[in-house]
């Protein structure tokens, strides 16, 4: 998947991935990520929790805007079904 | 055919048991880059763009044709999807994760609600109309074939689109 971002980021789009394998991400370096430790085909999350993928979404998007250094990963906090997703921060700005 | 049940099996194996999927995840090596990482910065704010999904979550219309599960090195091809009627029209070809879970609320690996009540709250611009789908796993022979010839492809069609950000989710 890295390597589809890279060539899209190429092309003058900005880009974020989120990642379940931080193994392959390092080494592929992507622009930018953020990291979950969550079962393969499970990146936003488990059927039915809205506000579990609403949070992956709303800080994969702050990510967009937040790294600025060329191939960072962000570990985002979410412990799968064990967190909180009730309290997790809401819209910011999200400006360059 | 074995070879394919064989690769469902394990995946439902390792996702089912995460930490057996360590053995899989060290036994693979992924292409490296020598090149620098590429660079765009977001030119606008959340607000006033317009956002696309790329997943390689191995998801397709019915009507499309299926993923070739047959090479080893994957399939490097890609789908187009139309946003609008993916959630109630689709099909996962992929052997190599479980993706029993995606059957049942597609946004867990391509999160268009989520997205579109985004774009509704004032918060995203505006969600494209068209997103795009590989199948990941792509190996061997067919790495070249994704970075020189379908990326670039998908990457040109998103520039035609008028795509300013873009997320990308695996499976």
């Amino acid at each position: 998947m890295g390597l589809i971002q890279r060539e899209i980021e190429k092309c003058g789009i900005a880009t974020i991935g989120i990642s379940i394998v931080r193994e392959f991400t390092e080494k592929v370096r992507p622009p930018r990520t953020v990291f979950l430790r969550w079962p393969f085909g499970h990146p936003l999350g488990e059927p039915g929790n809205v506000r579990q993928q609403r949070a992956v979404v709303l800080e994969s998007l702050r990510a967009l805007y937040s790294i600025t250094t060329p191939g960072e990963i962000i570990d985002l906090p979410f412990r799968w079904r064990r967190h909180d997703y009730q309290n997790n921060q809401e819209p910011g700005s999200f400006m360059p | 055919m074995t070879n394919r049940l064989k690769n469902r099996l394990i995946a439902k194996v390792i996702t089912r048991f995460p930490n057996l999927a360590q053995r899989f995840i060290t036994a693979y090596t992924p292409w490296e880059s020598d090149e620098p990482v590429p660079w765009t910065r977001p030119a606008r704010p959340l607000r006033e763009c317009t956002l696309a999904v790329v997943t390689t979550a191995g998801v397709h219309h019915r009507g499309q044709a299926p993923f070739d599960m047959q090479d080893s090195d994957g399939d490097p091809s890609f789908r187009v999807i139309d946003g609008a009627s993916i959630g109630s029209d689709y099909r996962i070809t992929h052997d190599y994760y479980d993706h029993s879970d995606a059957e049942k609320d597609l946004n867990i690996i391509l999160p268009l609600d989520r997205l579109r009540e985004l774009q509704q709250q004032g918060v995203i611009g505006r969600l494209a109309d068209r997103h795009y789908s590989f199948m990941g796993h792509i190996d061997g022979r067919h790495i070249r074939t994704l970075i020189a010839v379908t990326a670039k492809q998908v990457a040109e069609r998103l520039c035609k689109d008028h795509v300013d950000l873009v997320l990308l989710t695996p499976a």
